[in-house]
């Protein structure tokens, strides 16, 4: 019989070559022994080691290049990496787009104005015909909204159009007709022309510059300060001119919020099929605009009427009219 | 994913360095010249008009 070499507990329970042969504590006769074999510790059959006493030593790391692991982190990077894009979108179209845009303004201006130094009508009329898409043709300014808001608009509502500033609507009239004259801005990006026009009240200005003249418009009374408008805020000194319109303009009013596919808003009549001959129509200013904010589930519209028209005097070419000194 | 674009980019570190700002930065460039204003038409921030 082979003795085993062993360590700690279980001495003398050791199977192996031994047998099954149960450890006796009686002595044996004493036989011929054979010389005793070492086997190494790490090359007996595991069943067969000897627990140590120790506790079981943790299993190692997994290997770096698990495949569930790399997948698991790439879906992360991925998603972080899609985040940082909506977040760079909404940078390009708040701050970005407006950029380029006020860079197409300033040309579409810059172009205007040197064709309106150009030629000199002697008639001192203003023409409106020929006029290609995404030309400008005359300036806007809203001094409720400070000095500084200014654009030029440009023909045309394409969505190229519009990315250089107030689009007028091709079919409508222009800036002194009789009929309305409908522009439509951005109110999210592109230089945002037209982002704060619900906050036009009845009364404020707009007013339109062309080649020889300037036209002030006025925003018309809204829907609930119509019932006693001539004896309440129609008295301001500012109101001069505008008064709840009756006949066929009596649904128009000074601010409202209409479908999308409402198109008779920029009608001659707003709100109406049929317009009556142009020679009594009203003047009128329609601006549109979506709402809400960054949503286009409806438009805001904003309706003005002709108060005033300032003819440009040759002699005096930086002469501005009073009305665009009613900053608030 | 962008450890695997470290790993194979050549070069020191400073060089790698180099590549992986060119290559976000390109990154970018595309988004903002080509897939934004492709993808803008397509969300309804821009559409103010009616019809006429």
């Amino acid at each position: 019989m082979g003795t085993v070499e062993h360590r700690g507990r279980g001495a003398g329970r050791i199977a192996g070559d031994l047998g099954h042969v149960s450890p006796s504590p009686r002595p044996r006769p004493r036989m011929r022994e054979p010389e005793t074999v070492r086997i190494p510790y790490n090359r007996l059959p595991p069943t067969n080691r000897p627990p140590t006493g120790r506790p079981t030593p943790a299993p190692p790391p997994p290997p770096r290049r698990d495949p569930v692991r790399t997948a698991v982190r790439t879906f992360g990077e991925v998603l972080i990496t899609l985040g940082l894009v909506v977040l760079l979108f909404v940078v390009y179209e708040v701050y970005w787009t407006d950029l380029v845009s006020a860079g197409k303004q300033k040309d579409a201006t810059v172009a205007l104005d040197n064709q309106w130094k150009g030629k000199d009508d002697p008639q001192r009329q203003d023409h409106f015909t020929g006029l290609g898409e995404g030309d400008g043709f005359a300036k806007m300014y809203i001094p409720a909204f400070g000095a500084d808001y200014h654009f030029t608009i440009v023909e045309g509502t394409t969505a190229a159009s519009l990315e250089v500033g107030p689009g007028h609507y091709t079919h409508t009239a222009y800036p002194g007709e009789a009929g309305n004259f409908a522009v439509a801005g951005h109110r999210v990006g592109k230089g945002a022309p037209f982002n704060d026009i619900n906050l036009i009240n009845s009364c404020d200005a707009i007013v339109v510059e062309t080649q020889n003249n300037w036209f002030v418009y006025r925003a018309l009374p809204k829907e609930e300060e119509k019932t006693g408008w001539a004896e309440g805020k129609g008295k301001e000194a500012q109101c001069k001119g505008v008064s709840v319109l009756g006949g066929e303009y009596s649904g128009v009013i000074g601010q409202q919020i209409v479908t999308p596919n409402d198109g008779l808003v920029v009608a001659p009549v707003p709100g109406k099929e049929t317009a009556p001959s142009t020679g009594e129509q009203a003047s009128l200013m329609t601006l549109t605009t979506c709402h809400p904010r960054f949503s286009d589930k409806q438009r805001l519209i904003v309706h003005a009427v002709l108060v005033k028209q300032w003819a440009k005097d040759p002699a005096k070419p930086n002469w501005t009219p009073p009305e665009l000194k009613e900053t608030v | 994913m962008y450890a695997w674009i470290w790993r194979h980019l050549p070069g020191p570190v400073a060089v790698r360095i180099g590549l992986a700002v060119t290559l976000a930065l390109g990154f970018v460039a595309l988004l903002m010249f080509v897939v934004f204003p492709w993808a803008e038409p397509l969300l309804p921030f821009n559409n103010v008009t009616t019809p006429q």
